[in-house]
């Protein structure tokens, strides 16, 4: 097996920031383009999601609140977004910080625990979040919440 | 022995070595989607309460409203502009190799335009807590 090697640590290229491209098709090839593309994605979803919620928002005195929530989802163009933007960031992030384990913690079986654990989050996580962002209905989600 | 000298010769024994700006800028790029990726777990418990009805997620959307989560979320910001525009740069030197040549110029952009774009994202999300805000 080929062990992949960072750039920064071949010296192959000085931007030190990325991975060579892996030679052989296959996951790591995979999530190569993924992240690449993913990442060129994200930089429209995730920077307008944050500057819509905390820019846009303070500079036109609105809130975000149950009601700013629930206007939003009334369209199908922010359910879209906010799910590509769940499914993308969830995938990059996870995966990025996969890399980052792979590379800093060499003992096998901290390594594979927390490969494991980060792996069954994700899978949690990711379908929590799909379950809210397709799911919600206002007109079904109690006026008080259980905890009141 | 000058001053100098001395002062030279601790530098040499605390520094070691001299970290590039290339090796920042990869640190910098793993510590940023680390942060980013914690956040994003958080966020999606917090955004999942929505289901639970307005009275809840109220609730939970007040525990943010505070001034150390309003710094956490400007550095958040600064995090995500650094690894977008980081990230676009290695994209752009992976495609285009020749590129690599201006690593050093294409990093001092990256570094110096994240400084300059969190002037005013900062000043206008710190805008409730400023003295300007006053609400």
């Amino acid at each position: 097996m080929t062990r992949l090697r960072t750039i920064y640590l071949s010296r192959q290229n000085p931007s030190r920031a990325a991975r060579v491209r892996p030679e052989n098709p296959g996951f790591e090839r995979f999530m190569w383009w993924f992240m690449r593309l993913s990442g060129l994605a994200l930089v429209i979803l995730a920077l307008g999601h944050m500057l819509i919620m905390h820019v846009l928002v303070q500079i036109t005195g609105q809130q975000v609140d149950y009601g700013f929530v629930t206007s939003r989802w009334g369209t199908p163009f922010w359910r879209i977004y906010d799910f590509l933007l769940l499914v993308l960031a969830l995938i990059h992030g996870v995966n990025g910080t996969r890399i980052v384990i792979g590379d800093f913690v060499s003992r096998g079986g901290l390594r594979a625990l927390l490969l494991v654990s980060l792996g069954a989050l994700t899978v949690l996580w990711m379908i929590l979040g799909m379950i809210v962002i397709i799911g919600f209905n206002p007109a079904t989600s109690p006026a008080v919440g259980p905890f009141s | 022995m000058t001053t100098l000298d001395r002062l030279l010769g601790l530098q040499d024994r605390i520094v070691r070595y001299r970290i590039s700006w290339a090796q920042l800028a990869w640190f910098g790029h793993r510590l940023s989607g680390i942060g980013v990726v914690l956040y994003l777990f958080v966020h999606i418990v917090e955004t999942s309460m929505v289901t639970l009805g307005p009275n809840v997620y109220n609730t939970t959307l007040g525990l943010f409203h505070n001034l150390p989560v309003r710094l956490g979320e400007i550095l958040l910001m600064a995090a995500l502009v650094y690894h977008s525009l980081n990230g676009l740069r290695v994209i752009a030197m992976d495609f285009w190799p020749r590129l690599t040549v201006y690593y050093r110029g294409l990093t001092y952009a990256v570094v110096s335009s994240t400084v300059v774009a969190m002037i005013p994202l900062a000043l206008i999300m710190i805008t409730p807590y400023a003295p300007w805000g006053h609400r």
